[in-house]
């Protein structure tokens, strides 16, 4: 009782030094994983052992492909033939970017594609001479929806997969098809919104029209190469069952080869760079954490209660997940959020003893954290990011600002999914 | 001692004659061909330190020994730009690179006694000044600082220069850098060519992992039509490396090559002293 009241108090200093963003929040879960360990909740081994190695190495192997895909300039070759395409018209380019940031982050994860994209829109709307506050807000906004839809798009997806049976493919049946539904809804919102607000001159236009996107590819051999292994990777994850090899493995696979493909002598730039330690390092003290909340009993605890607020009705208990993580996501970084999560439904499983009970409660846990996100400005990483990027270059984007859009959206999808969780499985 | 106003030629062929005549048989060569080499040495880059003392160098092969001529002049004398009031001009062998510094670093420390200077100048012979720099009772082993070899009173800007007046000053004084200090003279940062260029080019075109497609870019070429309101605060670097103007001439290489950097702001509790490139270590030091 006075471990896990130990552990307790340690888990909610962390969480609370993340959240305030007091220290950075690798430094925090570090601190944190590792007092765990100093005032004897568990032994260095138990703490250790905690960690999913095999999200740590997913996330190692993606951002091994993403260095090498991202020097193909394949990314900005699209987002610039979307702008295009959309004939500088500011409406068509919001929409199809929207969309295009909604597929990338589904394969490339949503912070990845917020990085990639947002510079080119704001180098986009500088050139049309629009404001480019929406363009980023939308897209943060899709980056979210797109991430939910698979399970490589958003790091909540990628722990709720390590630590369960559901493979590649369960994720695409089961979340693609709502995210669809969101991301069409969510087009429909974006044109109410912003239909008659965005106006552009031609000579303007006649700008944007002009840029060479063929000449950002430099290496086409590389971009054939990187398509290939990319393809290869998602057949794997499709395949994963037949395959019998584990996520981390087939995203080592791809991300190693690529690199020896690419800059084979090269490899300290991709390790100082393009691998983001802070993330790898924030998992690791994470992991431990809750471990020791699981260990201590506290986490048994807290999936009685409810068990108990829910009598053990899988459809009551999905809407509860499905609002709570909806809520808690859009005010806390849903990445400790989930990690917290995944220990306590996994609990109720082992109460419930009904595996297909199982089912929406888990795509209401995926669907709640990733979508709600959106709710605020500090809801996901991605938001973050953008919210950094757009500062940098002088476009404040505020709490409220961001919130008051993200709450639209954010309703939205947590309606349409609450909708598809209440059709689809009861 | 010379009153009249002299050519810097007259002053070195006034040194090399009486040279010649005191050591006619240890120099390897004499007359016109030693003018010559010390012209040549003169004319490769400036032998003029700030505390107005000139010390041409030439390396003689051969030449077992080291030589030195002092010339003090009444009239101080412009040395491309710095006022230069006596003249060492130091021959030694083609080897003896490390005796060489110690001397310039010498004769700098002696550059710097104002009082020194004072009754160095007053003598009339070459006797008197012996005795003079005999009884200061000189040992020839001092090193060399920045302090000794930095540009002292380098161009600076302020803060609220504007793009304008710095785009004249790089013009004027053919430079691409220069110290930021407030009205006290204290260090605030620098600025460079650089900096300017950057008002063009926002943050986000620099995360973009190439430009190809891009021609042109509007705003770059349209710097200058903010000029009069931009100023040198809105683009300075702040967190600039300095160096201390007691640092070593290693030290300062050092920095230099482990910042990438060519050009150091020498600064002193946060006053600025003086500014030192490369090219002066190398010209100054390395190569004289």
């Amino acid at each position: 009782m006075f471990l896990m009241l130990l552990a307790l108090v340690i888990f909610v200093l962390t969480y609370v030094l993340i959240i305030t963003e007091w220290m950075n929040k690798m430094l925090a879960a570090m601190i944190g994983g590792f007092m765990i360990v100093v005032t004897g909740i568990m032994h260095q081994k138990e703490a250790l052992m905690a960690v999913d190695w095999n999200v740590i190495f997913f996330l190692i192997g993606m951002m091994f492909v993403i260095s090498v895909l991202k020097k193909t300039g394949v990314f900005m070759y699209m987002a610039i033939r979307t702008a295009k395409i959309a004939k500088g018209k500011p409406l068509w380019i919001m929409i199809l970017m929207f969309l295009i940031t909604a597929f990338l982050s589904a394969i490339l994860g949503s912070v990845t594609t917020i990085m990639i994209l947002v510079p080119i829109v704001l180098l986009i709307c500088g050139e049309l001479k629009i404001a480019p506050i929406p363009f980023i807000i939308t897209m943060v906004i899709a980056s979210n929806m797109g991430g939910a839809a698979t399970m490589v798009g958003d790091p909540p997806n990628i722990l709720i997969g390590s630590s369960t049976s559901y493979q590649f493919l369960d994720f695409l049946f089961n979340l693609t098809p709502p995210v669809m539904l969101i991301t069409a809804s969510s087009i429909g919102i974006i044109w109410l919104m912003y239909r008659h607000k965005m106006r552009v001159s031609n000579e303007n236009r006649a700008r944007l029209m002009s840029y060479r996107e063929d000449s950002l590819i430099k290496d086409r051999p590389l971009l054939i190469r990187s398509g290939i292994v990319l393809l290869l990777m998602l057949t794997a994850l499709a395949m994963q069952g037949t395959l019998g090899v584990e996520t981390a493995t087939i995203s080592m696979s791809a991300g190693l080869l690529l690199l020896i493909l690419s800059d084979r002598k090269k490899v300290e730039h991709v390790l100082m760079n393009d691998v983001d330690w802070v993330t790898i390092f924030f998992f690791i003290g994470l992991f431990m954490i809750v471990e020791s909340l699981v260990k201590t009993g506290f986490i048994g605890m807290a999936a009685k209660q409810i068990i108990i607020a829910t009598h053990g009705e899988p459809k009551a208990a999905s809407m509860m997940i499905l609002w709570l993580s909806g809520v808690f996501s859009a005010f806390i970084d849903n990445v400790p959020f989930v990690a917290a999560m995944i220990p306590m439904v996994k609990t109720m499983g082992t109460m419930i003893n009904n595996p297909s009970a199982m089912h929406p409660i888990w795509w209401s846990l995926a669907l709640g954290t990733c979508l709600g996100g959106n709710g605020t400005l500090i809801g996901a990483s991605a938001n973050i990011v953008a919210v950094g990027i757009a500062n940098r270059n002088g476009f404040h984007i505020s709490f409220k600002q961001f919130t008051i859009i993200g709450m639209i959206f954010t309703l939205n999808s947590l309606l349409i999914s609450a909708i598809y969780i209440l059709l689809r499985y009861f | 001692m010379e009153s009249r106003i002299l050519t810097r030629e007259q002053v070195y062929e006034n040194m090399m004659r009486k040279l010649c005549e005191t050591h006619k048989h240890d120099l390897p060569i004499c007359g016109m061909p030693l003018l010559e080499k010390i012209l040549e040495r003169d004319r490769e880059a400036s032998t003029a330190y700030p505390s107005g003392i000139a010390i041409p160098h030439i390396r003689l092969d051969g030449f077992q020994d080291t030589l030195i001529s002092l010339c003090f002049m009444q009239n101080p004398l412009d040395f491309d730009g710095t006022m230069v009031s006596w003249v060492a001009l130091i021959i030694t062998d083609k080897s003896s690179s490390r005796l060489y510094l110690n001397i310039v670093a010498e004769l700098l420390g002696l550059s710097k006694n104002q009082a020194l200077m004072e009754r160095l100048l007053r003598e009339r012979d070459g006797v008197g000044i012996k005795h003079v720099i005999a009884k200061e009772g000189i040992r020839v082993s001092k090193d060399i600082f920045l302090s000794d070899i930095m540009i002292s009173d380098p161009v600076v800007v302020h803060p609220d220069t504007t793009l304008k007046e710095l785009n004249a000053l790089m013009n004027t004084h053919n430079i691409a850098g220069f110290p930021v200090v407030d009205e006290k003279g204290r260090f605030k940062g620098e600025v460079n060519i650089l900096n300017l260029l950057k008002v063009g080019v926002p943050d986000y075109l620099l995360m973009l992992e190439n430009l190809a497609f891009l021609q042109s870019y509007e705003p770059l070429e349209k710097i200058f039509e903010q000029e009069e309101s931009i100023l040198v605060k809105d683009l300075m670097d702040k967190d600039v490396i300095t160096l201390n103007s007691n640092a070593s001439i290693i030290e300062a290489v050092y920095e230099m090559i482990l910042h990438k950097k060519r050009y150091f702001s020498v600064v002193d509790q946060g006053q600025l002293k003086g500014v030192i490139t490369a090219m002066d270590i190398f010209r100054k030091v390395i190569k004289a």
